[in-house]
Protein backbone atom coordinates (compact mmCIF):
# COMPACT_ATOMS: atom_id res chain seq x y z
CA UNK A 1 0.00 0.00 0.00
CA UNK A 2 2.39 2.65 0.77
CA UNK A 3 4.57 1.37 -2.20
CA UNK A 4 1.89 2.26 -4.32
CA UNK A 5 1.07 5.49 -2.47
CA UNK A 6 4.70 6.81 -2.95
CA UNK A 7 3.88 5.74 -6.77
CA UNK A 8 1.24 7.72 -6.84
CA UNK A 9 3.13 10.53 -5.01
CA UNK A 10 6.02 10.45 -7.73
CA UNK A 11 3.70 10.74 -10.72
CA UNK A 12 1.77 13.63 -9.08
CA UNK A 13 4.67 15.73 -8.23
CA UNK A 14 5.99 14.66 -12.32
CA UNK A 15 2.78 16.12 -13.10
CA UNK A 16 4.06 19.24 -11.37
CA UNK A 17 6.42 20.09 -14.27
CA UNK A 18 3.72 19.08 -16.17
CA UNK A 19 0.98 21.25 -15.68
CA UNK A 20 3.73 24.27 -14.82
CA UNK A 21 5.16 23.47 -18.44
CA UNK A 22 1.54 23.15 -20.31
CA UNK A 23 0.12 26.57 -18.66
CA UNK A 24 3.25 29.24 -19.00
CA UNK A 25 3.44 27.64 -22.70
CA UNK A 26 -0.27 28.65 -23.06
CA UNK A 27 -0.03 31.53 -20.76
CA UNK A 28 2.58 32.52 -23.61
CA UNK A 29 0.58 31.75 -26.46
CA UNK A 30 -2.22 33.62 -25.01
CA UNK A 31 -0.15 36.77 -24.35
CA UNK A 32 1.74 36.58 -27.83
CA UNK A 33 -1.23 36.43 -29.85
CA UNK A 34 -3.61 39.21 -27.87
CA UNK A 35 -1.15 41.80 -27.56
CA UNK A 36 2.20 40.43 -29.13
CA UNK A 37 4.17 40.94 -26.24
CA UNK A 38 7.26 39.09 -25.74
CA UNK A 39 7.66 37.86 -22.46
CA UNK A 40 9.79 35.46 -21.49
CA UNK A 41 8.26 34.50 -18.15
CA UNK A 42 12.10 32.97 -17.26
CA UNK A 43 12.86 32.73 -13.76
CA UNK A 44 9.36 33.24 -11.46
CA UNK A 45 9.47 32.13 -8.17
CA UNK A 46 6.26 29.47 -8.90
CA UNK A 47 8.40 28.19 -12.14
CA UNK A 48 11.68 27.64 -10.62
CA UNK A 49 10.16 25.53 -7.63
CA UNK A 50 8.00 23.57 -10.04
CA UNK A 51 10.21 22.92 -12.56
CA UNK A 52 13.95 23.63 -10.66
CA UNK A 53 16.77 25.80 -12.37
CA UNK A 54 17.73 23.79 -14.98
CA UNK A 55 14.36 22.73 -15.72
CA UNK A 56 13.20 26.70 -15.78
CA UNK A 57 15.79 26.61 -18.63
CA UNK A 58 14.32 23.69 -20.66
CA UNK A 59 10.51 25.46 -20.04
CA UNK A 60 11.52 28.55 -21.51
CA UNK A 61 13.38 27.45 -24.53
CA UNK A 62 10.50 25.26 -25.50
CA UNK A 63 7.58 28.06 -24.93
CA UNK A 64 9.68 30.32 -27.34
CA UNK A 65 10.79 27.84 -29.81
CA UNK A 66 6.85 26.87 -30.15
CA UNK A 67 6.50 30.90 -30.66
CA UNK A 68 8.51 30.80 -33.27
CA UNK A 69 7.27 27.79 -34.78
CA UNK A 70 3.66 29.67 -34.58
CA UNK A 71 5.10 33.02 -35.99
CA UNK A 72 7.11 31.07 -38.88
CA UNK A 73 4.81 28.24 -39.78
CA UNK A 74 1.36 29.85 -39.34
CA UNK A 75 0.69 27.76 -36.65
CA UNK A 76 0.41 24.58 -39.14
CA UNK A 77 2.46 22.74 -36.25
CA UNK A 78 1.43 24.83 -33.15
CA UNK A 79 -2.57 23.39 -32.91
CA UNK A 80 -4.63 25.92 -30.24
CA UNK A 81 -4.19 25.70 -26.45
CA UNK A 82 -7.04 23.90 -24.81
CA UNK A 83 -10.07 25.67 -23.73
CA UNK A 84 -9.71 24.75 -20.07
CA UNK A 85 -6.52 26.44 -19.74
CA UNK A 86 -6.88 29.64 -21.78
CA UNK A 87 -10.00 30.60 -23.10
CA UNK A 88 -10.17 30.69 -26.97
CA UNK A 89 -6.95 33.04 -27.48
CA UNK A 90 -8.12 33.79 -30.89
CA UNK A 91 -11.09 34.65 -30.09
CA UNK A 92 -12.74 38.47 -29.03
CA UNK A 93 -11.17 40.13 -25.56
CA UNK B 1 52.17 2.76 -8.55
CA UNK B 2 50.58 5.66 -6.61
CA UNK B 3 48.99 4.56 -3.30
CA UNK B 4 45.99 6.11 -1.78
CA UNK B 5 48.35 8.21 0.39
CA UNK B 6 50.14 9.98 -2.78
CA UNK B 7 46.87 11.68 -3.99
CA UNK B 8 46.22 14.91 -2.91
CA UNK B 9 43.62 16.01 -0.18
CA UNK B 10 40.63 16.78 -2.72
CA UNK B 11 41.00 13.57 -4.15
CA UNK B 12 41.05 11.95 -0.29
CA UNK B 13 37.94 13.82 0.48
CA UNK B 14 36.12 12.72 -2.30
CA UNK B 15 37.06 8.83 -1.42
CA UNK B 16 35.94 9.67 2.17
CA UNK B 17 32.47 11.12 0.98
CA UNK B 18 32.10 8.10 -1.27
CA UNK B 19 31.82 5.51 1.47
CA UNK B 20 28.80 7.74 3.08
CA UNK B 21 25.81 5.62 4.00
CA UNK B 22 22.85 4.97 1.68
CA UNK B 23 20.27 7.67 3.66
CA UNK B 24 23.52 10.18 3.00
CA UNK B 25 23.64 9.55 -0.54
CA UNK B 26 19.62 9.69 -1.07
CA UNK B 27 19.74 13.08 0.09
CA UNK B 28 22.24 14.08 -1.66
CA UNK B 29 20.33 12.28 -4.75
CA UNK B 30 16.90 14.22 -3.57
CA UNK B 31 18.97 17.47 -3.20
CA UNK B 32 20.81 17.19 -6.88
CA UNK B 33 17.20 16.64 -8.31
CA UNK B 34 15.17 19.54 -6.53
CA UNK B 35 17.87 22.10 -7.16
CA UNK B 36 18.38 21.06 -11.19
CA UNK B 37 14.45 20.01 -11.60
CA UNK B 38 12.27 21.17 -8.66
CA UNK B 39 9.31 19.14 -7.89
CA UNK B 40 9.33 17.89 -11.24
CA UNK B 41 12.73 16.22 -10.33
CA UNK B 42 11.66 14.68 -6.79
CA UNK B 43 8.91 12.67 -8.56
CA UNK B 44 10.97 11.52 -10.87
CA UNK B 45 13.85 10.36 -8.38
CA UNK B 46 11.20 8.95 -6.45
CA UNK B 47 9.96 6.58 -8.74
CA UNK B 48 13.74 5.85 -9.36
CA UNK B 49 14.27 5.04 -5.73
CA UNK B 50 11.01 3.01 -5.82
CA UNK B 51 11.61 1.17 -9.29
CA UNK B 52 15.38 0.14 -8.15
CA UNK B 53 13.58 -1.13 -5.29
CA UNK B 54 11.58 -3.56 -6.79
CA UNK B 55 12.47 -7.55 -7.43
CA UNK B 56 11.46 -7.53 -10.94
CA UNK B 57 14.81 -7.28 -12.69
CA UNK B 58 17.03 -7.73 -10.37
CA UNK B 59 20.57 -8.10 -11.17
CA UNK B 60 22.95 -10.00 -8.92
CA UNK B 61 26.19 -8.83 -7.86
CA UNK B 62 28.67 -8.64 -10.27
CA UNK B 63 26.08 -9.24 -12.78
CA UNK B 64 26.34 -6.13 -14.71
CA UNK B 65 29.25 -4.91 -16.20
CA UNK B 66 31.91 -3.86 -13.55
CA UNK B 67 29.22 -3.35 -10.74
CA UNK B 68 29.77 -5.87 -8.13
CA UNK B 69 26.86 -4.46 -6.15
CA UNK B 70 23.04 -6.35 -6.57
CA UNK B 71 21.44 -3.63 -8.84
CA UNK B 72 18.14 -3.17 -10.46
CA UNK B 73 18.12 -3.01 -14.31
CA UNK B 74 15.16 -1.61 -14.86
CA UNK B 75 16.47 2.31 -15.32
CA UNK B 76 15.50 2.53 -18.89
CA UNK B 77 11.45 1.59 -17.94
CA UNK B 78 11.96 4.47 -15.27
CA UNK B 79 13.11 7.04 -18.48
CA UNK B 80 10.03 5.59 -20.41
CA UNK B 81 7.68 6.10 -17.60
CA UNK B 82 9.28 9.60 -17.14
CA UNK B 83 9.10 10.46 -20.67
CA UNK B 84 5.91 9.42 -21.27
CA UNK B 85 4.23 11.10 -18.37
CA UNK B 86 5.77 14.07 -19.39
CA UNK B 87 5.16 14.14 -23.02
CA UNK B 88 1.54 12.96 -22.91
CA UNK B 89 1.02 15.36 -20.47
CA UNK B 90 2.14 18.27 -22.61
CA UNK B 91 -0.08 17.07 -25.57
CA UNK B 92 -3.31 17.19 -23.14
CA UNK B 93 -2.46 19.91 -21.99
CA UNK B 94 -0.84 22.71 -24.13
CA UNK B 95 -0.72 23.85 -27.68
CA UNK B 96 2.24 20.90 -28.18
CA UNK B 97 1.85 18.10 -31.12
CA UNK B 98 4.05 15.56 -30.72
CA UNK B 99 6.57 14.46 -33.65
CA UNK B 100 4.39 11.23 -34.25
CA UNK B 101 1.22 12.69 -34.30
CA UNK B 102 2.61 15.52 -37.51
CA UNK B 103 4.86 13.36 -39.51
CA UNK B 104 5.16 9.58 -40.64
CA UNK B 105 8.68 9.79 -40.00
CA UNK B 106 8.73 10.39 -36.79
CA UNK B 107 6.03 7.92 -36.17
CA UNK B 108 7.82 5.01 -37.72
CA UNK B 109 10.64 6.15 -35.68
CA UNK B 110 9.06 5.70 -32.44
CA UNK B 111 7.19 3.11 -33.62
CA UNK B 112 10.84 1.39 -34.21
CA UNK B 113 11.74 2.60 -30.72
CA UNK B 114 9.40 1.50 -28.74
CA UNK B 115 9.69 -2.17 -30.21
CA UNK B 116 13.21 -1.70 -29.32
CA UNK B 117 12.30 -1.31 -25.90
CA UNK B 118 9.96 -3.74 -25.36
CA UNK B 119 12.58 -6.78 -27.00
CA UNK B 120 14.87 -5.28 -24.25
CA UNK B 121 12.68 -4.98 -21.77
CA UNK B 122 11.78 -9.39 -22.10
CA UNK B 123 15.43 -9.54 -21.58
CA UNK B 124 15.52 -7.48 -18.69
CA UNK B 125 12.26 -9.19 -16.90
CA UNK B 126 13.03 -12.66 -17.75
CA UNK B 127 17.30 -13.03 -19.14
CA UNK B 128 17.69 -15.27 -22.06
CA UNK B 129 14.02 -15.35 -23.05
CA UNK B 130 14.93 -14.52 -26.48
CA UNK B 131 18.06 -16.28 -28.00
CA UNK B 132 20.57 -13.67 -29.38
CA UNK B 133 19.67 -14.73 -33.09
CA UNK B 134 16.78 -13.97 -32.69
CA UNK B 135 16.96 -10.85 -31.14
CA UNK B 136 19.29 -9.03 -34.01
CA UNK B 137 16.89 -11.02 -36.58
CA UNK B 138 14.00 -8.66 -34.93
CA UNK B 139 16.38 -6.08 -34.75
CA UNK B 140 17.09 -6.11 -38.17
CA UNK B 141 13.76 -6.30 -39.14
CA UNK B 142 12.21 -3.57 -37.29
CA UNK B 143 14.87 -1.09 -38.64
CA UNK B 144 15.17 -2.36 -41.95
CA UNK B 145 11.19 -1.65 -42.07
CA UNK B 146 12.31 1.71 -40.59
CA UNK B 147 14.42 2.94 -43.22
CA UNK B 148 12.07 1.25 -45.96
CA UNK B 149 9.15 3.49 -44.84
CA UNK B 150 11.13 6.29 -43.88
CA UNK B 151 13.80 6.73 -46.55
CA UNK B 152 14.33 10.43 -45.14
CA UNK B 153 16.36 8.91 -42.09
CA UNK B 154 19.26 7.52 -44.71
CA UNK B 155 21.72 10.76 -44.98
CA UNK B 156 22.89 11.04 -48.51
CA UNK B 157 25.89 12.58 -48.05
CA UNK B 158 28.38 12.09 -45.07
CA UNK B 159 31.38 13.82 -46.57
CA UNK B 160 33.30 10.74 -47.58
CA UNK B 161 33.04 10.45 -51.40
CA UNK B 162 33.15 6.64 -51.79
CA UNK B 163 30.73 6.15 -48.50
CA UNK B 164 28.55 8.72 -50.30
CA UNK B 165 28.35 7.15 -53.62
CA UNK B 166 26.93 3.60 -52.14
CA UNK B 167 24.64 5.23 -49.92
CA UNK B 168 22.98 6.97 -53.32
CA UNK B 169 22.65 3.79 -54.34
CA UNK B 170 18.91 3.30 -53.50
CA UNK B 171 18.94 -0.81 -52.14
CA UNK B 172 22.36 -0.82 -51.08
CA UNK B 173 22.32 2.36 -49.38
CA UNK B 174 19.26 0.73 -47.27
CA UNK B 175 21.27 -2.59 -46.57
CA UNK B 176 24.24 -0.26 -45.12
CA UNK B 177 22.26 1.60 -43.08
CA UNK B 178 20.33 -0.69 -41.49
CA UNK B 179 23.34 -2.72 -40.87
CA UNK B 180 24.90 0.15 -39.36
CA UNK B 181 21.63 0.78 -37.20
CA UNK B 182 21.47 -2.37 -35.81
CA UNK B 183 25.55 -2.25 -35.15
CA UNK B 184 25.52 1.03 -33.49
CA UNK B 185 22.10 -0.20 -30.85
CA UNK B 186 24.50 -3.50 -30.43
CA UNK B 187 27.52 -1.14 -29.34
CA UNK B 188 25.81 1.22 -26.57
CA UNK B 189 24.42 -1.66 -25.00
CA UNK B 190 27.96 -2.92 -25.01
CA UNK B 191 29.15 0.21 -23.70
CA UNK B 192 26.88 -0.22 -20.61
CA UNK B 193 29.32 -1.15 -18.50
CA UNK B 194 29.97 1.74 -16.02
CA UNK B 195 28.25 4.36 -14.17
CA UNK B 196 27.29 6.94 -16.04
CA UNK B 197 29.12 5.93 -19.02
CA UNK B 198 25.99 5.60 -21.70
CA UNK B 199 23.62 8.08 -19.42
CA UNK B 200 26.13 10.63 -19.68
CA UNK B 201 27.02 9.79 -23.87
CA UNK B 202 22.66 10.41 -23.58
CA UNK B 203 22.67 13.51 -22.06
CA UNK B 204 25.12 15.03 -23.91
CA UNK B 205 23.51 13.87 -26.67
CA UNK B 206 20.14 15.00 -25.70
CA UNK B 207 21.47 18.69 -24.25
CA UNK B 208 23.01 18.82 -28.25
CA UNK B 209 19.80 17.66 -30.32
CA UNK B 210 17.15 20.08 -27.71
CA UNK B 211 19.64 23.23 -27.97
CA UNK B 212 19.53 22.93 -31.44
CA UNK B 213 15.99 21.88 -32.12
CA UNK B 214 14.18 23.16 -29.30
CA UNK B 215 11.72 20.04 -29.06
CA UNK B 216 9.99 18.99 -26.03
CA UNK B 217 10.63 15.22 -26.73
CA UNK B 218 14.40 16.17 -26.21
CA UNK B 219 13.83 18.11 -23.09
CA UNK B 220 11.80 15.36 -21.47
CA UNK B 221 14.60 13.23 -22.74
CA UNK B 222 17.29 15.40 -21.20
CA UNK B 223 14.86 15.69 -17.70
CA UNK B 224 14.64 11.67 -17.82
CA UNK B 225 18.34 11.41 -18.73
CA UNK B 226 19.67 14.04 -16.06
CA UNK B 227 17.71 11.96 -13.12
CA UNK B 228 18.82 8.39 -14.21
CA UNK B 229 22.48 10.44 -14.26
CA UNK B 230 22.11 11.58 -11.01
CA UNK B 231 20.84 8.38 -9.70
CA UNK B 232 23.09 5.83 -11.39
CA UNK B 233 26.52 7.97 -10.52
CA UNK B 234 25.89 8.16 -7.00
CA UNK B 235 24.03 5.43 -5.92
CA UNK B 236 24.91 2.63 -8.43
CA UNK B 237 21.58 0.55 -7.70
CA UNK B 238 20.50 0.74 -10.70
CA UNK B 239 21.30 0.75 -14.42
CA UNK B 240 19.84 1.19 -17.74
CA UNK B 241 19.27 -2.40 -18.41
CA UNK B 242 18.66 -3.38 -21.61
CA UNK B 243 14.94 -1.54 -22.39
CA UNK B 244 17.16 1.04 -21.88
CA UNK B 245 20.54 0.70 -23.91
CA UNK B 246 18.13 -0.75 -26.68
CA UNK B 247 15.58 1.94 -26.70
CA UNK B 248 17.91 5.51 -25.96
CA UNK B 249 20.06 3.64 -28.61
CA UNK B 250 17.43 3.37 -31.42
CA UNK B 251 16.48 7.53 -30.40
CA UNK B 252 19.83 8.65 -30.78
CA UNK B 253 20.44 6.29 -33.52
CA UNK B 254 17.44 7.96 -35.14
CA UNK B 255 17.84 11.89 -34.40
CA UNK B 256 21.68 11.33 -35.38
CA UNK B 257 20.63 10.18 -38.71
CA UNK B 258 17.55 12.84 -39.39
CA UNK B 259 20.06 15.65 -38.14
CA UNK B 260 22.41 14.06 -40.43
CA UNK B 261 20.16 13.83 -43.40
CA UNK B 262 18.41 17.58 -42.80
CA UNK B 263 22.31 19.16 -42.79
CA UNK B 264 21.76 20.48 -39.08
CA UNK B 265 24.73 18.57 -38.53
CA UNK B 266 27.46 16.57 -40.13
CA UNK B 267 28.72 12.83 -39.89
CA UNK B 268 31.79 13.81 -38.39
CA UNK B 269 29.99 15.80 -35.60
CA UNK B 270 28.13 12.60 -34.70
CA UNK B 271 31.15 10.36 -35.05
CA UNK B 272 32.70 12.32 -32.20
CA UNK B 273 29.45 12.71 -30.30
CA UNK B 274 28.82 8.67 -30.11
CA UNK B 275 33.36 8.17 -30.93
CA UNK B 276 33.45 5.68 -27.60
CA UNK B 277 30.15 2.61 -28.21
CA UNK B 278 31.21 2.75 -32.00
CA UNK B 279 35.15 2.56 -32.11
CA UNK B 280 34.60 0.06 -28.48
CA UNK B 281 32.29 -2.25 -30.66
CA UNK B 282 34.43 -1.96 -33.30
CA UNK B 283 38.13 -2.78 -31.52
CA UNK B 284 36.20 -5.34 -29.55
CA UNK B 285 34.44 -7.16 -32.60
CA UNK B 286 38.47 -7.42 -34.21
CA UNK B 287 39.83 -8.09 -30.36
CA UNK B 288 37.78 -11.42 -30.68
CA UNK B 289 38.49 -12.32 -34.31
CA UNK B 290 41.91 -12.20 -33.16
CA UNK B 291 41.87 -14.22 -30.25
CA UNK B 292 39.71 -17.14 -32.57
CA UNK B 293 36.66 -15.91 -30.45
CA UNK B 294 32.99 -15.12 -31.51
CA UNK B 295 33.09 -11.50 -31.87
CA UNK B 296 29.96 -10.99 -29.80
CA UNK B 297 31.05 -12.91 -27.02
CA UNK B 298 31.14 -11.37 -23.63
CA UNK B 299 34.83 -10.37 -22.06
CA UNK B 300 36.39 -8.09 -19.87
CA UNK B 301 38.79 -6.28 -22.12
CA UNK B 302 36.90 -3.31 -23.13
CA UNK B 303 38.17 0.26 -22.57
CA UNK B 304 36.70 0.79 -19.22
CA UNK B 305 36.86 -2.49 -17.87
CA UNK B 306 40.64 -1.69 -18.04
CA UNK B 307 40.36 1.77 -16.92
CA UNK B 308 38.14 0.70 -14.17
CA UNK B 309 40.93 -1.67 -12.67
CA UNK B 310 43.54 1.17 -12.52
CA UNK B 311 40.94 3.59 -10.71
CA UNK B 312 39.56 0.41 -8.61
CA UNK B 313 43.54 0.32 -6.86
CA UNK B 314 43.10 3.95 -6.10
CA UNK B 315 39.77 4.44 -4.79
CA UNK B 316 38.47 2.61 -1.74
CA UNK B 317 35.07 2.87 -2.93
CA UNK B 318 33.90 0.09 -5.38
CA UNK B 319 30.51 2.42 -6.54
CA UNK B 320 32.59 5.18 -6.80
CA UNK B 321 35.56 3.66 -8.86
CA UNK B 322 32.73 2.69 -11.31
CA UNK B 323 31.26 5.86 -11.64
CA UNK B 324 34.86 7.32 -12.13
CA UNK B 325 35.22 5.25 -15.06
CA UNK B 326 31.91 6.11 -16.32
CA UNK B 327 32.48 9.57 -15.94
CA UNK B 328 35.94 9.71 -17.45
CA UNK B 329 35.07 8.52 -20.77
CA UNK B 330 31.61 9.99 -21.35
CA UNK B 331 32.95 13.58 -19.83
CA UNK B 332 36.25 13.78 -21.86
CA UNK B 333 34.45 11.93 -25.27
CA UNK B 334 30.78 13.31 -25.68
CA UNK B 335 31.29 15.87 -22.73
CA UNK B 336 33.74 17.62 -24.50
CA UNK B 337 32.08 17.15 -28.05
CA UNK B 338 29.00 19.24 -25.96
CA UNK B 339 31.49 21.55 -24.50
CA UNK B 340 32.97 22.93 -27.98
CA UNK B 341 29.06 23.07 -29.59
CA UNK B 342 28.01 25.07 -26.24
CA UNK B 343 31.25 27.53 -26.47
CA UNK B 344 30.35 27.19 -30.85
CA UNK B 345 34.37 26.78 -31.48
CA UNK B 346 33.04 24.54 -34.66
CA UNK B 347 29.48 24.43 -36.03
CA UNK B 348 27.40 21.74 -36.18
CA UNK B 349 27.55 21.21 -40.12
CA UNK B 350 31.52 21.34 -40.26
CA UNK B 351 33.26 18.53 -41.36
CA UNK B 352 35.89 19.08 -39.23
CA UNK B 353 34.27 17.46 -36.37
CA UNK B 354 36.16 14.67 -38.36
CA UNK B 355 39.35 16.04 -37.26
CA UNK B 356 37.58 15.67 -33.37
CA UNK B 357 36.56 12.17 -34.10
CA UNK B 358 40.37 11.07 -35.02
CA UNK B 359 41.58 12.16 -31.85
CA UNK B 360 39.33 10.56 -29.44
CA UNK B 361 40.33 7.39 -31.55
CA UNK B 362 43.70 7.51 -30.90
CA UNK B 363 43.82 9.09 -27.56
CA UNK B 364 40.91 5.45 -27.06
CA UNK B 365 43.63 3.25 -28.95
CA UNK B 366 46.88 4.83 -26.64
CA UNK B 367 44.94 4.44 -23.62
CA UNK B 368 43.93 0.70 -23.96
CA UNK B 369 47.49 0.07 -25.41
CA UNK B 370 48.94 1.60 -22.23
CA UNK B 371 46.26 -0.04 -19.99
CA UNK B 372 46.68 -3.55 -21.97
CA UNK B 373 50.60 -3.33 -21.03
CA UNK B 374 50.70 -2.76 -17.50
CA UNK B 375 47.59 -5.28 -16.69
CA UNK B 376 48.98 -8.12 -19.03
CA UNK B 377 47.83 -11.22 -16.80
CA UNK B 378 44.65 -10.37 -15.22
CA UNK B 379 40.93 -11.13 -15.30
CA UNK B 380 40.89 -8.25 -18.18
CA UNK B 381 43.44 -9.96 -20.48
CA UNK B 382 41.75 -11.60 -23.51
CA UNK B 383 41.63 -15.46 -23.40
CA UNK B 384 43.69 -17.04 -26.21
Amino acid sequence: MRVILSFIAAIGLIWVGVLESASSSVEDFKRYSDAHVLNHGHGSMQRVLAVGLVGDLVVSKIISDGRDTVIIDGNEEFSLPSPIFSGNPRGPK
Amino acid sequence: MLGIDSFPTSIKQIQLFCLVPTAQKLALMFLLAAVTYGATGIGAMLLMTLLANTHLGKDGAGKHGISIAESSRLGGVAIAIIVIVYIAGLSLMSPYTSGPERDDTFLYLWCAVLFCCLLGLAEDVKPDFLTPMLRLGAKFAVLGALFWLSPALIPLTIGVPAVDFLLNLPVLGWVLVTVFAVGFINALNMADGANGLVPGIALASFAVFFMEYGRPMDGALMFACSIFFIFNVISGWYFLGDTGSYGLGAILLGYGLLGVADGHFSAGFMAALFCYPCVDFMVSVIRRFRAGRSPFSADNGHLHNRLHQLIRLRVRSSVMANSFTGLIISGSTSGAVLLIYVVGLLPPDSDLWYIAFVVEFLIYLATLKYLTSIQPKTQYADVG
